[in-house]
């Protein structure tokens, strides 16, 4: 299968801080990828730069064939993105920011794919609310509408569930694995482990900037074991070393 | 927190290069006496400082999206108040003071530092250069705490602050036309200046603390939990400006503008006010000027004012919100520069009336032309040097000495012809051009960093 994110040695530095450790990753097509981590571990600066948001200091990374780097607006184009702390606008309502993320993407019907989100995610009634007086599950509720409502074949999604209930963690699981299963994309980061074990196939888990693993869900429980377990002993592991 | 915020040596640098410009400046009072008296340059710093205090002083009108645009990262200051045992009204007014104190220590002692450190050099005793900090330092608090109480006002009821601001209005012209002397004769710090008094000392003092503590009690924090429905407006908007490149974000901006309320906020306090103070101040120092000069000054003075108008457009969001998007940092420094470019219409509607009344017909295209010229000038080397984020990136000493020297060119450079005939005021249309050029330059400059506030 073809990758749709490709890394080969990518770092980044902030000052002393490595956040990046010359990361070596492949995702492929149709997969609905974990990236595991600890809390500072570096899965938020693999997204950013993997989104051309912010820019490398070592290696490249390629999405869906663009430079991430150098083609970052063109790679915010094709890919949805949850970024994990951005709120929507403060003054724009619900409908309104999605109106705006219609016109800046350029999408013709973004009314009607708007309401069907409103439906999906259940805060129709909140449509015409501002963005600053909305709920942050709400707030995430309407992250989540803007990152696919132009039906993108990747997404990278920061701590998707997030601040939702039980009930809309379970739709939006369910949401995610159909949509993996349409044959696209999914890169999640996450550091809700059983989440990851439910949904994801394959997954990597960073520590202090560095890939400690990358492979198949399913070689973890193939033989009765888990990815929390799996996670702990390995991440252990690397702090120490 | 500044610290933490704008932690750099060029941070720290910013009072020191204040103080060494005024104490290097110092020395050339006796030559500047010549053509200006002492009397109008005190008068001058006097109103420079009431100026800092109006431009700084409309805390009312910051509720938590404010404030957390300007915390950035460490917003959770912001919601202490729902998480420790403090009221939004505590945390605000530590908030207020301790932006009180950070301009204090970042303008008022530096400015009043070297004047100090250069009287002995001068022959000017050192009580009279202490007094001068004193009574500087009265000036600024005076226009923040009027400028902070109007504000606090405005945000409570919008009615009752315009009357006010009616009632001092009507109150400065009857005492003009009445007494046929200008009110700001009667400013108190100036009055204290030129003849100290301890009564008028205590009295604007305990103005300032009365102003004060009227604003913190009036202060109203924004309201949590409130579902108020709004009336869909950005896609009519937006396809209004549609000839616009940028019309999402342009329309997005005037949403911002008027839903906050800081729109007309801002254009009250931090430019229509300011101005008219200063009118009357600039008025009494007319003789100085050649003829016509005045409305040259005022033009000149009213178009850095209204290059700050970009701040007001960048200070809704930082690149944040936009990360998710195929937004470049150029495309929104883009669609903030037009907001701004259409908002020129407040100063060419003020200082096209100011000129008309006060100078005559004949003034009030070279003066809008002017100071438009000036504005847009200044807000493209401020776009260019600042970004998205002009009201932090200023206090960088490199960045304000860059800004200092390209805006203080073309100042010196339109005042000289302008005051030669007033006809040479249209020559400033030709600053139209590095404002381009620096306007184009400002989007490949900050495309090429990693965008702040993300």
């Amino acid at each position: 299968m073809a990758a749709v994110i490709e890394t080969k040695g990518l770092s980044k530095v902030y000052g002393d801080v490595t956040a990046l450790d010359s990361v070596s990753l492949s995702v492929e097509k149709g997969t609905l990828f974990g990236l595991l981590g600890p809390n500072g571990s570096g899965k938020t600066t693999m997204i950013k730069v993997l989104t051309g948001q912010i820019r490398p200091t070592g290696g490249f990374a390629t999405v869906l064939g663009l430079d991430a780097e150098k083609e970052g607006i063109r790679v915010r184009e094709k890919v949805g993105i949850i970024p994990e702390q951005e709120s929507p606008p403060s003054f724009l309502t619900a409908m309104e920011y999605l109106e705006f993320v219609g016109a800046v993407r350029k999408i013709p019907d973004i009314g009607e794919r708007a309401e069907k989100w409103f439906e999906l995610l259940e805060f129709g009634d909140k449509k015409d609310v501002l963005c600053k007086d909305l709920s942050r599950g709400t707030r995430q509720k309407l992250m989540f509408a803007q990152a696919f409502i132009h039906e993108p074949v990747l997404a990278l999604i920061d701590e998707p569930l997030i601040n939702l209930d039980p009930v809309m963690q379970d739709v939006v699981k369910e949401f995610l694995s159909d949509y993996v299963r349409k044959g696209n994309t999914i890169f999640v980061s996450t550091h809700i482990l059983e989440v990851a074990e439910e949904i994801c196939s394959r997954f990597a888990i960073l520590h202090k900037g560095k890939l400690l693993h990358a492979g198949s869900v399913a070689d973890v429980t193939a033989g009765g074991g888990h990815l929390p377990g799996f996670f702990l002993s390995l991440v252990r592991k690397g702090g120490h070393a | 927190m500044h610290s933490t915020m704008f932690g750099s040596i060029s941070f720290a640098l910013f009072p020191v290069m204040i103080f060494g410009i005024v104490f290097m400046g110092s020395f050339l009072l006796p030559l500047l006496s010549v053509a200006f008296p002492a009397g109008d340059l005190a008068f001058l710093a006097h109103a420079s400082f009431l100026l800092l205090g109006f431009m700084v002083g409309g805390f009312g009108l910051l509720g938590n999206e404010m404030m957390n645009r300007r915390f950035g990262q460490a917003s959770l200051l912001v919601y202490s108040s729902r998480s420790l045992p403090l009221s939004e009204r505590f945390i605000f007014t530590n908030f207020v003071v301790k932006d009180i104190v950070y301009y204090f220590f970042l303008w008022v002692l530096p400015f009043g530092g070297g004047y100090i450190a250069a009287s002995p050099f001068l022959g000017v005793p050192l009580s009279r250069a202490l007094l001068l900090l004193l009574t500087l330092s009265l000036s600024f608090l005076l226009g923040l705490c009027v400028v902070f109480l109007l504000s606090s006002l405005y945000v409570r009821s919008k009615a009752a602050c315009l009357l006010i601001v009616i009632f001092l209005g009507i109150a400065g012209g009857v005492y003009t036309i009445w007494s046929g002397t200008n009110p700001t004769l009667l400013f108190p710090p100036y009055l204290l200046y030129s003849a100290f008094s301890w009564m008028t000392f205590l009295g604007t003092s305990i103005a300032v603390v009365t102003m004060f503590l009227a604003s913190v009690v009036l202060f109203s924090p924004e309201g949590t939990g409130l579902s108020r429905t709004y009336r869909r407006r950005l896609g009519r908007l937006a396809r209004v400006l549609s000839f616009l490149p940028e019309s999402p974000i342009v329309a997005k901006d005037f949403l911002d503008l008027s839903r906050s309320g800081i729109g007309i906020g801002q254009a009250l306090f931090s430019f229509v006010l300011p101005l008219v103070v200063i009118w009357f101040f600039l008025s009494l120092l007319r003789s100085s000027f050649p003829p016509n000069g005045l409305v040259v000054i005022f033009s000149l003075t009213a178009g850095i004012i209204a290059s700050t108008i970009y701040t007001w457009v960048t200070e809704f969001d930082s690149f944040g919100p936009y990360s998710c998007l195929p937004v470049a940092v150029s495309t929104l420094i883009a669609g903030k520069m037009t907001t701004f470019l259409f908002l020129q219409v407040l100063p060419a509607v003020f200082i096209g009336t100011v000129a008309g009344i006060s100078a005559g017909p004949e003034m009030i295209a070279p003066a809008i032309v002017l100071c438009l010229s000036i504005s847009i000038y200044a807000a493209a080397v401020m776009a260019f040097l600042c970004g998205l984020s002009p009201s932090v990136l200023v206090y960088d000493v490199r960045v304000l000495l860059t800004y200092l020297v390209l805006d203080g060119v073309a100042l010196v450079l339109f005042a000289a012809v302008s005051f030669a005939s007033s006809l040479y005021a249209f020559l400033s249309v030709f600053l139209l051009f590095p404002a381009y050029l620096l306007f184009r330059a400002a989007g490949a400059r900050w495309d090429a960093r990693d965008p702040a506030g993300i």
